[in-house]
């Protein structure tokens, strides 16, 4: 099948010495994108490491963040007892909402940025009671605020990454193609214009011996 | 003053406080399991509302609302020996448990809760009893009804005053500070109307522990960032210390360091020694560490303190220091008791536990 293919795409071939070079200066240069695509591939892979390093810590935060929070809200309830069921009843929830935005990254991959906005006005009146719970319920929330910072970070390095693999994907697809057809097809051409070209130089020289030849029978001849 | 109006009702509250859970005991029960607190819990006057509670359900919770039917017991046995303007004064602090079951009413009429699973916040008070809640949770459709239903509870006006608000904007918080207000103002009231020594040590520990929670909302407030006007709401200005100006310089402060230094200075302008004290306690436990609820709790233990120190410094005998003295250790008593069997439960360090307790040594 590839014989095939190679001696289908080598018909539109012109077996020039012109045609070499240029097929040549095309090797070189694909040669060379091939080089760049493996630099980009190994920035690509650092980050992506450097993203998956940042990820156990996130996670051992937001669990570190997690049991803080519940253990805060436990003394609350230690200190308040079942009011703080009660007033979860009629507590104001707060509106978390996500902000979806853009940055330019590595190698100038737009990588998303994702930010935990407080949507609701809690900020302006307190969401409960102030007389009948203790502080360490605000404590616990608080904590419980970071940890959906940190949760929400590591969103955003999981989609980062998942771009990135995408990316180097994509540029794995093209070193293979340069690698794996281009090359091999360029390599193929210049062979065939070669070994036309080589070709066409001994008929040239056998051409060139058979009048030599034959001139020198004429001059024998004629003698 | 006649000090003669005390000699059956001293002599009482002082075998009352001789049964309280001495420090080291609570601190005791915060390293064992609550199937070991039970028994010791039977061996104080907590008994009779422990044994009420079923085996099966004797939990953190039951035990919570056993020790707080105690506490009210125990108000409503000192009001039964108290002379009538003690009576009154303790009567009107007992209201503070009554508006907690209206506060549970309307907040479980708010999340449309089942009467059932409402009962569970009622701690039964004289007049707002399991049989009176259960009608008003089950006649009352809405918040509305609630409040119309409690037609014969003086803090209706104040409710229907606030309800206005609260259909207008929907903010609960409306009718739980209205209610606050109302219950609190009472407290002081009933307090001024006290005469001669009663009246200045009622006035000096209640005034605290209003002002103890103004400034807790001043610093929670501060430190969530909640605005002004939001936090004025929340204040119960009624004490002879500090006045509305004073409150206003507190909130206008830029932090909380601040709102605490301009406290401490109107309190050294109106010579109140004892809130002093408080407030250096605070400026020092801010100075070590601005975590709230450390503050929270040097504001507890100020209470308390203050409380004793009415008894040290005037005859424990012929006054209400040792009412008021004995009525705050109760409800601390009742708080730990709380905090341990909760803390057990949930399997907190005993460590953990005893820091949360509010002792006054």
């Amino acid at each position: 099948m590839l014989i095939i293919a190679l001696s289908v795409e080598l018909t539109g071939i012109h077996p020039t010495r012109l045609e070499l070079l240029r097929l040549r200066r095309r090797k070189k240069m694909a040669e060379g994108i091939v080089d760049i695509l493996k630099k980009d591939l190994d920035a690509l892979t650092v980050t992506l490491f450097e993203f998956l390093k940042e990820i156990p810590s996130l996670r051992g935060q937001i669990h570190e963040v997690c049991n803080e929070a519940y253990g805060l809200f436990v003394e609350a309830e230690m200190i308040a007892g079942s009011k703080i069921e009660e007033i979860s009843l009629v507590s104001q929830s707060i509106d978390f909402d996500v902000d979806i935005d853009e940055r330019s990254g590595i190698l100038g991959i737009s990588l998303p940025t994702f930010q935990l906005t407080d949507g609701s006005a809690s900020n302006l009146r307190p969401r409960f009671s102030l007389i009948d719970t203790p502080a360490k319920l605000d404590e616990s929330a608080l904590k419980t605020e970071v940890a959906l910072t940190h949760a929400v970070k590591l969103a955003e390095i999981e989609a980062s990454m998942r771009e990135i693999l995408d990316v180097i994907s994509v540029k794995k697809r093209q070193i293979n193609r340069i690698q794996y057809k281009i090359l091999p097809q360029l390599d193929a051409s210049i062979r065939y214009i070669e070994l036309i070209l080589e070709e066409t130089e001994r008929q040239d020289a056998i051409r060139v011996r058979v009048l030599q030849r034959k001139r020198k029978e004429r001059a024998l001849r004629s003698n | 003053m006649s000090a003669w109006k005390y000699k059956s009702l001293t002599s009482k509250v002082i075998v009352r406080k001789l049964r309280l859970i001495k420090q080291e005991d609570m601190a005791d029960l915060a390293g064992r399991s609550l199937q070991d607190i039970l028994p010791v819990l039977k061996r104080t006057p907590y008994q009779t509302e422990i044994s009420e509670i079923p085996v099966e359900q004797r939990n953190s919770v039951s035990l919570e609302k056993a020790f707080l039917k105690n506490l009210i017991r125990t108000y409503r046995g000192i009001m039964r020996d108290s002379p009538k303007d003690i009576a009154l004064l303790l009567s009107a602090v007992l209201m503070k448990f009554e508006a907690n079951n209206v506060k549970a009413i309307l907040r479980a009429k708010n999340a449309e809760l089942d009467v059932g699973e409402a009962l569970k916040f009622i701690t039964p008070t004289e007049r707002l009893d399991e049989i009176r809640c259960q009608q008003i949770l089950h006649d009352c459709k809405n918040i509305r009804d609630v409040v119309e239903s409690l037609s014969d509870f003086e803090y209706r006006p104040a409710l229907e005053e606030a309800l206005r608000e609260y259909e207008k904007t929907g903010v609960f918080l409306i009718l739980e500070i209205a209610l606050d207000k109302y219950v609190y103002g009472k407290i002081w009231r009933a307090a001024r109307k006290l005469r001669g020594l009663d009246g200045k040590i009622a006035r000096m520990v209640l005034g605290i522990e209003i002002d103890s929670i103004n400034v807790k909302v001043i610093l929670r407030c501060k430190a969530m960032g909640i605005g002004e006007d939001q936090t004025r709401r929340c204040l119960m200005v009624v004490s002879e210390v500090f006045g509305e100006k004073e409150w206003e310089d507190a909130l206008r402060a830029a932090d909380i360091k601040s709102s605490i230094e301009y406290l401490m200075a109107a309190a050294r302008l109106a010579s109140a020694r004892d809130y002093g004290y408080i407030l250096t306690d605070l400026q020092k436990g801010y100075a070590a560490s601005p975590v709230l609820s450390r503050l929270e709790t040097i504001l507890d233990r100020g209470l308390l303190k203050t409380s004793l120190k009415m008894v040290k410094r005037y005859t424990p005998y012929y006054n209400i220091g040792l009412i008021l003295a004995f009525l705050n250790l109760k409800w601390f008593e009742v708080k730990n008791l709380t905090a341990v069997t909760r803390g057990v439960e949930a399997g907190i360090a005993p460590e953990k536990i005893r820091k949360l307790l509010i002792l006054p040594g």
